[in-house]
């Protein structure tokens, strides 16, 4: 009896030893790959949104504090720069709206020193395909560009806003358009610290 | 029973969506469209095959009482192997398909298939099985990802395929469109049968 258990064990044991084994060597030949892929994505966020610069905004960073989520926990947020010539010419970084359809939406957020936005882009989002992934659109993401805290309401206009909500889609269009203004006001109280040279990276 | 038969059931007569109902989870969630259809089949018949040859190798060596924790790890290793390549070289695959690849672990095709075969027949056959299997598979979910598309976005791999005036049914794409357009299929495909 005693026998029988060792040699399942004893098989059990040399099985996921195996595995384990083998998933290390996978896991160590696609580490850079993945890597990479991961600031692809990033890098391409990062240039829809900004104007155009001539640094590297994924090593130029700066990392602020932006509240505390439902822990408890610091929320932090990294501001990517990007200057030309030297010169600030806006930021861009991660928003994470809580209140979309389905799940977090997560909007890469792009502003100017004007303090007005630049340009948005959808990072990851599950709203229900055909309504609320419409905020993927170009002309959904255009509503946005050029627009600032001031002169502009950030709300839908079914709440009293500015922003046509999409048909069907108000709940996702509210988390947005609520999402993009959280990030001007977050640039307007951190701006000294946004702007200044050399920090973080 | 021949090679021929051992691949050809699988591809029709014992199919794992149509006939045997396995697996319907993945089947119907991400079958949005025919190309997230496809990836989803391919990765599944790719788990599939590893799984089989190796259950099959390895089914003198594997006692009978640990051997569905077993086939288990097996089938895990092989799931996040895919997870992790397709990261590395499909991002945009990978982030379509997304939770639904390690969900391959628990697809009861592919357990079904080691306990019911590959661990009791030698390599060959077993990895005939499941390229059988896994065609079939692969073959079910590009159907019905096609059809819902076509439907509910007028696309086919992303090709529009109306004119400016069609209006999709968004109901398609959405998770009723997996289940009427699934059922329908079934109901179609027994009356052809009985016949």
């Amino acid at each position: 009896m005693f026998k029988d258990m060792a040699r399942l064990l004893i098989a059990l044991t040399l099985i996921a030893a195996l595995s384990g084994l083998l998933l290390s060597l996978v896991e160590s030949a696609t580490r850079e790959p993945i890597k990479e892929q991961r600031r692809l994505q990033m890098v391409k966020a990062l240039s829809a949104v900004l104007p155009e610069f001539d640094n590297a905004p994924d090593t130029d960073t700066v990392t602020l504090q932006n509240g505390v989520n439902k822990k408890g926990e610091p929320v932090e947020v990294i501001c990517y720069r990007a200057r030309k010539d030297g010169k600030f010419v806006g930021t861009a970084f991660k928003m994470i709206a809580p209140d979309g359809y389905s799940g977090n939406i997560a909007v890469m957020v792009g502003l100017r020193p004007d303090e007005q936005v630049n340009a948005i882009e959808i990072l990851t989002h599950a709203e229900t395909p055909g309504l609320g992934d419409k905020i993927e659109e170009g002309w959904f993401k255009d509503w946005f560009k050029d627009k600032g805290l001031d002169g502009t309401d950030w709300r839908v206009k079914k709440d009293g806003g500015d922003f046509d909500q999409l048909t069907g889609a108000t709940i996702s269009t509210r988390a947005i358009v609520g999402a993009v203004a959280k990030g001007l006001q977050l640039y307007k109280d951190n701006q000294a610290k946004i702007q200044a040279a050399g920090e973080g990276s | 029973m021949s090679l021929k038969k051992i691949f050809t059931r699988g591809l029709w007569k014992e199919n794992a969506v149509f006939k045997l109902l396995l697996g319907l989870c993945p089947v119907l969630a991400v079958t949005t469209n025919a190309e997230n259809g496809l990836g989803m089949g391919l990765a599944t018949t790719f788990v599939l095959l590893c799984s089989n040859g190796v259950v099959a190798l390895m089914r003198n060596i594997i006692p009978s009482g640990v051997r569905i924790p077993a086939f288990i790890i097996i089938i895990a290793t092989f799931v996040t192997i895919v997870q992790l390549v397709m990261e590395a070289w499909t991002y945009e695959l990978y982030q379509a398909l997304g939770i639904f690849i390690p969900l391959i672990v628990c697809n009861c095709l592919i357990l079904g298939r080691a306990e019911a075969f590959a661990s009791k027949r030698p390599v060959f056959s077993s990895l005939v099985d499941a390229i059988g299997m896994g065609s079939g598979f692969t073959l079910a979910l590009f159907v019905l990802g096609a059809i819902r598309e076509i439907f509910g976005s007028g696309e086919l791999f992303g090709v529009t395929l109306f004119g400016a005036g069609y209006q999709p049914m968004l109901l398609m794409i959405l998770p009723p469109g997996a289940f009427i357009s699934m059922g329908l299929l079934l109901a179609l495909m027994n009356k052809f049968e009985n016949r």
